[in-house]
């Protein structure tokens, strides 16, 4: 367990800031307790000190997770978020997909999101975005990328794809060996 | 035994005695005889070899009188005939040396006309009434340094130390005739100089040269290893020599766990601004698409993706299609846009 580097940092910060922009700050900068970002085994949590200092009396090879797991580096070096992240995307998502009910499990099963199961979108999303995808009653079901602006949108057919499916809360099943 | 009529019949006509109207050129050293004599060309031409013959048995004759007038020592295996070193020049094997290009001190003399004065390796004390020399053990050049009493300059630091500072100077002279004596001779070696310095990724020879002994000795070091690991396997399957030191790269050294938290944040939220200040240049990894999409963002209507419209328009060709297509189409319409 260690502090990101700055580089880590950049492109931890890049992936989030692509969902939640400049809300940013506001994870880094809390009110109520001091957070910080730990990097454990190519992961990156994001942990508040005091479970950070209690973690750290763990030995390396027995700590699992602490805190929230938000993604991992791949061996290349790219950030990957994992669905663990999605509490706070949803919480401070600047863009927001809302799906129809029926759209609901094919989405969970890992598939794009189609326009015949687009609820709603929120204005002015550009081309390749990062969204989270809500359920229309306001769960949130995952998150993804745009495929196409707001105003493209209007003029697709009902199956092209609106967004990109990059992570679902069916992951918790599916990937529940690997995701923490 | 009556040998006399023997001896008679071998020597009949013929004497030990050579004679020639020009004396032969013997060099007992060589065992070799130089007969500059003209040919007859009337004997010559009547028979050849026996004229030749007659010619080299003079020849040896002289050599062989040579040979026994020579200073003879006795050994066990007879009477030997010491050899004077030999007398005909012989052309030397190897090419006369190039004369050596001049130093850039040589260079200046000439242009200024300064004549070359032999400096003595010894000079003359007038304290201790002697020569001494120049340099060297006891040398001149430190008088200053090992004189028992030293004057020190009223406005000189606490640890002014006139010994140390004599010894720098003096050091310093030699350190810079090193360098001069280096460039010199990198100057006379040319181009051809660059072979070890190319490998180094050094332009010129000069700066090769310039180079402290232990640079250089790093530089051929490293050299040394990264051809050692440029192997198929990175050097992982190599045979290893005995003794052979492990190579270790640099050591990553990462913040403390448990620092300063606070510090930490204020290091993120200062990256944050960086980040927002400079989106693009601060993400290698940000997609071109973004930055359409961040301009339409900025601008508000205009929400046009030109890339992706351009795409579909030509599909998949590229912009350079439009104006192919145009020319094609058109003649002379399209060539404004072109390529040119």
């Amino acid at each position: 367990m260690r502090p990101l580097t700055e580089d880590e940092s950049k492109l931890v910060f890049t992936k989030l800031a692509n969902y939640i922009g400049k809300n940013l700050v506001h994870l880094i900068d809390r009110p109520d307790e001091v957070y910080c970002f730990r990097l454990h085994k190519d992961r990156v949590y994001y942990v508040p000190e005091r479970a950070m200092r209690l973690a750290a009396s763990v030995a390396r090879p027995n700590l699992i997770s602490l805190g929230t797991c938000f993604g991992k580096f791949s061996k290349s070096g790219k950030f990957k978020l994992h669905i663990t992240a999605l509490d706070y995307l949803a919480q401070y998502a600047k863009y927001k997909v809302w799906i129809k009910p029926n759209g609901e499990m094919p989405f969970l099963y890992g598939n794009h999101v189609v326009k015949a199961h687009l609820g709603r979108i929120t204005e002015d999303t550009p081309e390749h975005q990062g969204v989270v995808v809500f359920s229309m009653n306001d769960t949130p079901l995952g998150f993804g990328v745009t495929a196409r602006s707001t105003l493209d949108t209007r003029k697709l057919d009902p199956t092209a794809i609106i967004v990109f499916h990059q992570a679902d809360v069916g992951e918790y099943l599916r990937d529940e060996e690997t995701l923490f | 035994m009556d040998v006399s009529g023997l001896l008679a019949s071998t020597s009949k006509g013929r004497s030990t005695e050579v004679n020639k109207d020009v004396p032969l050129v013997v060099d007992t050293g060589l065992l070799a005889v130089f007969d500059p004599n003209d040919i007859e060309p009337e004997e010559y031409s009547a028979d050849q070899e026996a004229y030749l013959l007659s010619v080299a048995r003079d020849g040896v004759q002289a050599l062989v009188n040579a040979l026994f007038s020579l200073p003879v020592q006795k050994t066990a295996d007879g009477p030997l005939a010491i050899l004077p070193s030999i007398e005909t020049p012989l052309p030397r094997a190897k090419p006369l040396p190039k004369p050596k290009p001049p130093t850039k001190w040589e260079q200046f003399a000439k242009a200024r006309g300064i004549q070359k004065t032999k400096r003595e390796k010894k000079v003359w004390d007038e304290e201790k009434q002697d020569w001494v020399d120049r340099w060297g053990r006891k040398g001149k050049n430190k008088e200053i340094e090992e004189q028992w009493i030293t004057e020190v300059p009223a406005n000189a630091p606490d640890d002014y130390d006139p010994v140390k500072e004599a010894r720098d100077k003096r050091k310093s002279r030699v350190a810079k005739n090193e360098k001069q004596r280096a460039a010199n001779q990198a100057r006379a070696m040319g181009p051809s100089a660059t072979a070890a310095s190319t490998s180094t990724g050094l332009k010129d020879s000069n700066a090769w040269d310039a180079l402290s002994k232990d640079d250089k000795k790093g530089m051929l070091r490293r050299d040394a290893l990264r051809a050692k690991v440029s192997t198929a396997s990175m050097g992982k399957f190599d045979k290893k020599l005995e003794g052979e030191p492990k190579l270790r790269g640099i050591k990553r050294k990462f913040d403390p766990n448990e620092g300063n938290v606070e510090s930490e944040k204020s290091a993120a939220l200062a990256l944050l601004s960086k980040l927002e200040r400079n989106p693009i240049s601060s993400t290698a990894s940000a997609k071109r698409p973004r930055k359409d999409a961040a301009g339409g963002e900025g601008s508000g209507e205009n929400v046009l993706n030109v890339r992706k419209a351009v795409r579909y328009a030509t599909k998949g060709k590229g912009a350079t299609a439009f104006a192919s297509r145009d020319r094609g189409r058109g003649g002379k319409a399209g060539r404004g846009k072109g390529k040119r």
